[in-house]
């Protein structure tokens, strides 16, 4: 594959994300109803839970690659890995943030124990270890091994958290959780919200296809003086 | 296997005692963080009991990353370790032998820790010393499995052991919730059938993150 | 025995320590020279498997070898630039855990390795405790203590006495005569061209000479060794010409 076309299909495809989120944001902000007990905040709901289905789509992805890597040492699937793990940072920081903003109203808290939102924040911080990590180790190919030892093993370590946090939540039945994707939702708000949820992985994908071509053009590669060297 | 890994605990643990530096180190910093709760604490308005069991854990945890940030120092003062990792030992064992050196550390941590807010916030626990160390014991290997890894992970990285917690601490939160809650209801004097399912999956965690340990191991040490 | 790199690549981070080096080492001693920088550390840790090469393979008669196979750790023995030794623990204790490891624990070795490289009387001090020399020898003695086939020396002779030294190359010829392979890594070029049956040169990661020790004069090596590239094209140049007619196998220096 041609880097610069792959350049250029990344381009097309974070662009064509774009518009549809921006198109989505404008459905939010001018086209949806106003949803009845939790009014205007609610409308934070395209934005986030498009975002949280990004994250856990990057952070599984990354884990994956990082798998991969580990298993087949191809320099491709820790590209894979670095370019879905940044995505992963990125929308995570978006949910992150537009969680407890929606929480304040619909939970009448900041912070809860809801088992997605601790996940992805802990997830979160694995991922910003993943980065912290693999640039400060000086051996590159040994930074990017160890970083997808930390992917790995952060992905294991999901059912338990999963786990304690149901738990932790039984133990404060005060925190109730409202089910956001209720029966009641209104047709307009669902065309809305799959928008959104199409604009934000058509982005991150487009977005995943620049990063992962960029990463692959940086590298000394490996196979590419052989097959340009065959005299 | 197990020879292997028996040896390099031996050899770990004759080091440390000749060092004990890094130990002494430990507890000390264990017993001042008891005293420290204790002088923080205002006991008119919170009952110990209450606050030891999150406490007791919490400073296991940072006594045990900051010992584990120097758990490879004596293999990496001198260059051990590369001698270690050319002699015909397998990975896991040498995983398995290091952490278990490790988790004697931190079982007398976890001791230290115990008697430390026993002594100094007055707690009292009847009779129960068999059951809090039947909750403590799976958080000690899982403490000393985690820190083993990812101290040797650390090691590698320019930031050192400022990195260590950013990188073991997401994982632990389970295991902390269930130890920290499972302890605190022993001091509550509840029965042990109330925290049996925090032990069982405190020992999900200790077999886990040591079995996950020794296969991974290759990754961390292996160029 | 036949101990071969073949197309050896190796980088570090963006620029590459190695670059495809070839070479073949058969049974007695082989030195390699090169100034600081020049790759010779790394080459070692290729060839003994410690690092896998981002390009290339490494092969004992043939077949390919690696650290990561217990098989092949048992049959190297390695000193590098540090001693390696658990300052804690005394000589023959450091000897003894390695030993152990290697399933060779009778006590008989400790004693006998020390012994051929005259330290039996470190054994038991610790290893924190010795001067750079003693300490060089007590890890020469670790290296042999499982009697390995084939042995890596990084700087071996940094930090000995005369009288050491002189023992240190005694253990060497001896084993090459043996038929053991024994990889010496040395920018001392007197004294490792005088034990060497074959020597190559390393310069910026490449293989600028390899050839039998005695096709070898002290002063190419080393015009080999201090020439900076840009500098003084020709006298590379010239000794790259000489070196790919001294032997097969050789690689000229870079066109």
């Amino acid at each position: 594959m041609g880097s610069k076309s792959a350049t250029i299909g990344g381009v097309a495809f974070a662009a064509t994300g774009a518009a549809i989120v921006l198109a989505a944001h404008w459905m939010v902000a001018f086209w949806v109803p106003t949803e009845a007990s939790m009014g205007l905040v609610q409308r934070i709901f395209y934005v986030h839970v498009p975002a949280a289905w990004t994250t856990f789509l990057a952070f599984g992805l990354a884990a994956l690659a990082s798998a991969a890597y580990l298993w087949l040492e191809d320099e491709r699937a820790d590209a894979a890995a670095v370019a879905a793990a940044e995505g992963g940072l990125v929308f995570g920081a978006i949910m992150l943030v537009s969680g407890p903003l929606w929480g304040r109203i619909a939970w009448g808290t900041y912070w809860t124990w809801e088992p997605r939102l601790t996940l992805t924040l802990l997830l979160w911080f694995t991922y910003l270890g993943y980065f912290l990590l693999r640039n400060s180790v000086r051996d590159v190919r040994r930074g990017r091994r160890l970083a997808a030892v930390v992917a790995v093993v952060g992905a294991l370590n999901i059912p338990l958290i999963h786990v304690s946090v149901s738990w932790f939540r039984s133990l404060h039945p005060e925190a109730v959780v409202l089910n956001p994707e209720g029966p009641t939702l209104h047709p307009d708000m669902l065309v809305t919200l799959l928008t959104s949820l199409g604009g934000f992985t058509i982005l991150f994908l487009g977005l995943l296809w620049l990063r992962y071509s960029a990463e692959m053009a940086g590298r000394p590669s490996d196979a590419e003086p052989a097959e340009q060297t065959p005299a | 296997m197990l020879r292997w890994a028996w040896l390099i605990a031996v050899k770990d643990l004759r080091i440390e005692f000749r060092a004990r530096g890094r130990f002494l180190a430990m507890i000390a910093f264990v017993l001042l963080a008891g005293f420290l709760f204790a002088v923080s604490l205002d006991r008119t308005r919170v009952d110990a009991r209450d606050v030891a069991g999150p406490l007791v854990w919490l400073v296991m945890l940072f006594a045990s990353t900051a010992g584990a940030g120097r758990a490879f120092d004596a293999e990496d003062e001198a260059g051990a370790f590369r001698h270690l990792l050319l002699a015909p030992a397998p990975r896991p064992a040498i995983f398995l032998g290091k952490a278990a050196a490790n988790a004697a550390l931190v079982a007398a941590v976890a001791a230290a820790a115990f008697a430390a807010f026993a002594l100094f916030l007055g707690i009292r626990a009847p009779g129960a010393l068999a059951s809090h160390a039947g909750v403590l014991l799976p958080g000690v290997i899982g403490l000393a499995a985690t820190g083993t890894f990812f101290g040797r992970i650390s090691a590698h990285s320019s930031l050192g052991d400022t990195l260590l917690p950013v990188l073991t601490f997401p994982l632990l939160v389970p295991m902390m919730f269930f130890g920290s809650t499972g302890t605190a209801r022993l001091l509550m004097e509840r029965p042990w059938s109330e925290v049996a399912g925090f032990v069982r999956l405190l020992w999900a965690f200790a077999v886990g993150s040591m079995a996950a340990g020794s296969l991974l191991f290759r990754h961390v040490v292996d160029d | 025995m036949r101990l071969e790199g073949r197309g050896l690549s190796c980088a570090y981070g963006p620029t590459d320590a190695l670059q495809d080096v070839n070479l073949v080492v058969g049974e007695g001693v082989l030195a390699v020279f090169g100034p600081n920088g020049a790759g010779k550390s790394t080459l070692l840790r290729l060839l003994a498997g410690e690092r896998r090469p981002d390009r290339g393979s490494v092969l004992l008669d043939g077949v390919p070898v690696s650290a990561h196979d217990a098989g092949w750790r048992r049959r190297i023995g390695l000193v590098g630039h540090r001693s390696g030794l658990y300052g804690k623990l005394t000589v023959s204790e450091n000897l003894k855990f390695f030993a152990s490891l290697d399933g060779a624990a009778e006590s008989g070795r400790v004693a006998a390795a020390l012994a051929a490289v005259g330290a039996s009387a470190l054994a038991s001090r610790r290893a924190e405790a010795l001067s750079r020399g003693e300490r060089q020898r007590a890890a020469l003695a670790r290296a042999l203590v499982h009697d390995p086939e084939v042995l890596f020396l990084d700087e071996p002779f940094t930090g000995l006495d005369a009288a050491a030294a002189s023992a240190l190359e005694e253990v060497l010829s001896e084993r090459g005569r043996r038929g053991r392979i024994i990889v010496l890594v040395t920018h001392d070029v007197v004294r490792g061209k005088a034990l060497a049956n074959r020597v190559a040169v390393l310069s910026r990661g490449r293989k600028v000479l390899d050839c039998e020790a005695a096709a070898a004069g002290v002063r190419r090596i080393v015009d080999l060794m201090g020439a900076p590239r840009p500098q003084s094209p020709g006298s590379l140049g010239e000794a790259g010409r000489r070196s790919a007619g001294a032997a097969d196998g050789s690689q000229s220096a870079r066109p």
